[in-house]
Order: C-alpha cells, then structure tokens, then sequence
C-alpha cells in the first residue's frame, strides 16, 4: 500500500530548561497529509506548532514517535521538505538569484537550467528586475518573497512555512497569501503552514489543525469549506464569520 | 545596480599635514638638534638616497629595495603560516564545540604573554636569525585571526544554517558554502590585524641577528647615530604596510559582496 504524504504518529517533545526542569513540548501528536494539501497549524504561541514544524523539517528529534514521508522516515533535513522561515534567512553575500539557485546547485542541476528555472521562479514572485539585487538592497516583503522562491523552485515534497508572514504588515500579508495560493494553483505542492492568524488559516488552507498548549496537544481538525477559487475574497463569502467565530472559541477557550 | 565608487577621504589629510607642519616648524626655528630630529627636508633626501643610491647621504645608500624585499618575506611567510593556523584552528573552534572547549583554554593561555616575552625563548629555540624572525611574526599574527575566526564562524545565525540544510547542503559542502562565506567579514578583520601585527613584529624579530631587512636597519643605524635612516626605515615600513593591506583588503573585497558596502573597517 502506498503511503503518500505526510504522516505523523504520537509524536512527543520535551525541552529542557535552563534551572534543569523540563517543558513538554508536544503529546501525543497525530497528523496526516495527502499530497497537494495545504494545512494550517493554528494556535497560541507556545502551543508547540514551531516544534513540531522543525521535527518534521528535520531539525530536530523527537523525544517519541516518528515523522514519514511518503512512507520514509525522516532523519535529518533535506531539500525535499523545504522551509520558508518567518525572518527570509537569505544569504546576504548572494544576489536573489544566486538564492534562488542555491538548492538546484546543490541537487546539481546544470548552470543553464538553474539560470532559467530561478529567472522564471522570480518573476512569479514579482521580482523580475531585481534578480541581480542583494538582501540589503530589497526590503523585508521582497526578501520573503524570494525565500519563498527558493524554497518552491526546488519543488519539495513538502513545503513548511513557519509563521513566514507574521513580521510582514497587514497589506503586505494579504499579498503574499494570494501569492502563495498562485504558487499552489500552478504547482499543487503539499503544504503545512504553521500561523496564529485565523483568518490567515481559514484563506489558505484546506485543513486547520488547532493547536492547545501545556502541553502542545491537537485540540481539533476542521475543514474549511470553501473551494480553493474563491479564496480571493472571503469577507463576503457566507460562513466565513461563523468559521472564523467557531475556530477563535476553539483556540481560546480551554 | 551601480556600485558607488569609494571617494578618498580629504579631511584625513588635515592632522598629517598639520604634523608634518609642526616638524618643519621645530627643525626650523625651534632649535631641535639634527642628531634627534633631522628635518623633513632632510629626511626626504635620505629617503630618495636610500632608494635610488644617487646622493651617497648615509652608509645604507641605494639599498633600500633589498632590504625591503627580506622583509617583505619574512613578513609574508610569518602571516601566511599565522593565517594557516589561525584559519584552520578557528573554524574547527567555531563549528565544533568540543574542539573549542579542547584548544581555546591553552590558546587564551598563550595569549597573555607578551610578544616581547618571547624573544629569548626564541633566541634558545631557534637561534640568531631567520627561525626565530618568523616564529615571532608567526606567533603574534596568529592570534588576531585565529579569536576572530572563531567569533566570525560560531556567530553565524542557528536560521541561516538551517536555510543551507533544508535546501541541501550537509557536512563540508555546508561549510564551504555557507559557514565560510557568513564568517568571512570577521575572518577578514583578523587577516588585517594579523598583518598590521607581523608588521609590528617584524622590527622585533630583526632587531636580533639579521644582517638584511628594514628591521635591521633600524637597529643598525640606531647603534651608528644614524637618527635619518631609521626615521626614513619607519616612513618605509608604515607605507608599505599600508599598502599590503590595501591589498589584503582589496583581495577579501573581491571575494566577499557583502564587504563592499563598506561596511567594515575602513
């Protein structure tokens, strides 16, 4: 039988403290993904989502339990689970292109096609013109958007956003998420996005897993009912309110 | 996008040219005997003489380039075997904690004792002369860039190494491809005082028993009462090591993007 996507079985992490206690981190966790799905981890900081997000990028062990994808179990990190941090973590000695085809140098793909593949990549991203700028010279919303191309352009099996929009205003995290949505149109990648904004959640995502913390436990799944078409505009889409309502108790009540 | 061009710095005139204004000043009319502080003028004819051998002003006539290129060795020799070892032990020290717990301690040890200290260990060790020239550069360049090294490479953020390793790089590749190049401004600043160091070292390794070398000269014409010449040797040195670390400079610019900005120190 073939295990596509994500599967995470009780899942448990502790970290220690520095007066020597220990915090757990995550309980029991249980999650999966079917490929080409986008889930959300939604919950209040603390609640162990990041943990989990950097155990199944890789990053660290489980204390228990074990993380597979596509039926293999994951070890290390690896550019097939690429990660979009919430700072870009660009190298500031490359210029965006030289970003972007950090990962296809290292998978060796030839210099002609990375060249095309990151130039095509950035232009879907809206840098076009800005392929030869370096970090310092772009600011912080165009810095996202090239760490998101260079985590898409290598394709990934799975794509991990860590909270990737939180450090960005309103406006400019509107934009990025209906970027995000283009991206997912063209290429159907697997993605979990880790947030705290329920209305961010809700916008992109097929599935929200709500996360409780003390410890890091997953309070509820719900489906978000709404086809991927209209995520554009969901402030006047019927239900919308009543789901966001519904998730906000979930998340902040006990 | 175009790159500013670096302007030269005007206002770093005003204080060498108002010294140098004081010292005419003093030589001129302040009564200042020629045996402590010869003229500008003067020093400026024992410089020409120096290098060119036309004037015939002092013993060490037109012999500037030979001594100059002895020194230039020794220097590039200390600093390039201070660099190996700085290099090599930092960014050991930098990536891997148990190598940093292992050497630092005896390294910081090491440190505490003063160049000067080391001069007549070196004399039993390595005799008068060439050994114990480089063991001295070697030993005082090593530091700077060695302390540097490590802060450059243990100082690279915990998100950029993760960027590298989820877009597939591991081990040495991660190194090479990430480490070095996030450390590489810090690991420039030791290469520049390293070599401002074994500059400074190098005078003290010649003051013993080398017969060729700007060091040697100072010390020689000192003993002569020849003030001009070792006056017209420091001139020599300050600029040549200012140009050697242009050229450093120049070098860690070119490969490093993120230096260019200038950044760093000037």
């Amino acid at each position: 039988m073939s295990e596509q996507g994500l599967s995470v079985s009780e899942v448990c992490q502790t970290f220690r403290n520095e007066n020597g206690t220990h915090t757990e981190a995550l309980d029991n966790i249980c999650l999966t993904i079917r490929p080409g799905e986008i889930v959300s981890l939604l919950g209040p900081s603390g609640s162990g989502k990041s943990s989990l997000l950097n155990i199944i990028a890789g990053f660290d062990a489980p204390v228990s339990g074990e993380v597979r994808l596509d039926g293999e179990r994951i070890t290390g990190p690896s550019a097939q689970r690429c990660v979009v941090f919430q700072t870009p973590a660009l190298f500031e000695w490359l210029t965006a292109r030289e970003n972007v085809t950090f990962g296809l140098k290292r998978s060796r793909v030839p210099p002609a096609r990375r060249r095309e593949e990151a130039g095509e990549m950035l232009r879907l991203v809206g840098l076009d013109g800005f392929e030869d700028s370096y970090p310092h010279e772009l600011s912080g919303g165009m810095q996202q958007r090239v760490a998101l191309a260079r985590a898409f352009v290598l394709h990934p099996r799975l794509l991990l956003m860590d909270e990737p929009f939180a450090a960005l205003d309103a406006q400019l995290r509107y934009l990025m998420q209906s970027l995000l949505l283009k991206l997912w149109k063209k290429r159907g990648q697997t993605i979990l996005f880790v947030t705290h904004d329920v209305e961010e959640a809700i916008r992109i995502s097929h599935r929200v897993v709500i996360f409780e913390r003390r410890p890091g436990r997953i309070r509820e799944e719900l489906t978000v009912p709404f086809p991927m078409e209209r995520r554009g505009e969901l402030l006047g889409e019927p239900g919308f309110q009543a789901l966001r309502e519904q998730i906000q108790r979930l998340m902040f009540t006990l | 996008m175009k790159r500013r061009r670096i302007r030269f710095d005007t206002v770093g005139l005003i204080l060498p040219a108002l010294v140098l204004l004081l010292w005419f000043a003093v030589t001129a009319w302040g009564g200042m005997p020629e045996y402590k502080l010869p003229s500008p003028q003067k020093l400026l004819y024992v410089l020409a003489d120096f290098a060119t051998g036309r004037l015939g002003i002092t013993p060490y006539s037109g012999t500037l380039w030979g001594h100059l290129f002895h020194s230039l060795r020794r220097v590039a020799g200390g600093f390039a075997l201070a660099a190996a070892c700085g290099l090599a032990l930092g960014f050991l020290s930098g990536r891997i904690p148990l190598a940093r717990r292992l050497v630092d301690p005896l390294i910081h040890l090491v440190r505490t004792i003063p160049g000067i200290g080391w001069l007549p260990v070196a004399i039993v060790w390595f005799g008068i002369g060439e050994g114990n020239t480089l063991f001295l550069i070697a030993l005082a360049s090593f530091f700077p860039i060695y302390l540097n090294t490590v802060h450059g490479t243990s100082q690279v953020p915990e998100v950029t190494l993760r960027a590298g390793q989820m877009l597939g790089a591991k081990g040495f590749t991660l190194f090479r491809t990430v480490v070095l190049p996030a450390a590489f401004p810090d690991v420039a600043v030791g290469l520049r005082l390293g070599l401002g160091v074994a500059w400074a070292y190098l005078v003290l390794g010649e003051v013993t028993g080398v017969t060729e070398g700007l060091g040697a000269v100072m010390t020689d014409g000192r003993m002569l009462g020849h003030v001009d010449i070792v006056l017209a040797t420091m001139i020599v040195i300050a600029c040549v090591g200012k140009l050697t670390d242009w050229l450093l400079l120049a070098a860690c610019r070119a490969v490093c993007p993120q230096m260019r900005r200038g950044r760093d120190v000037p």
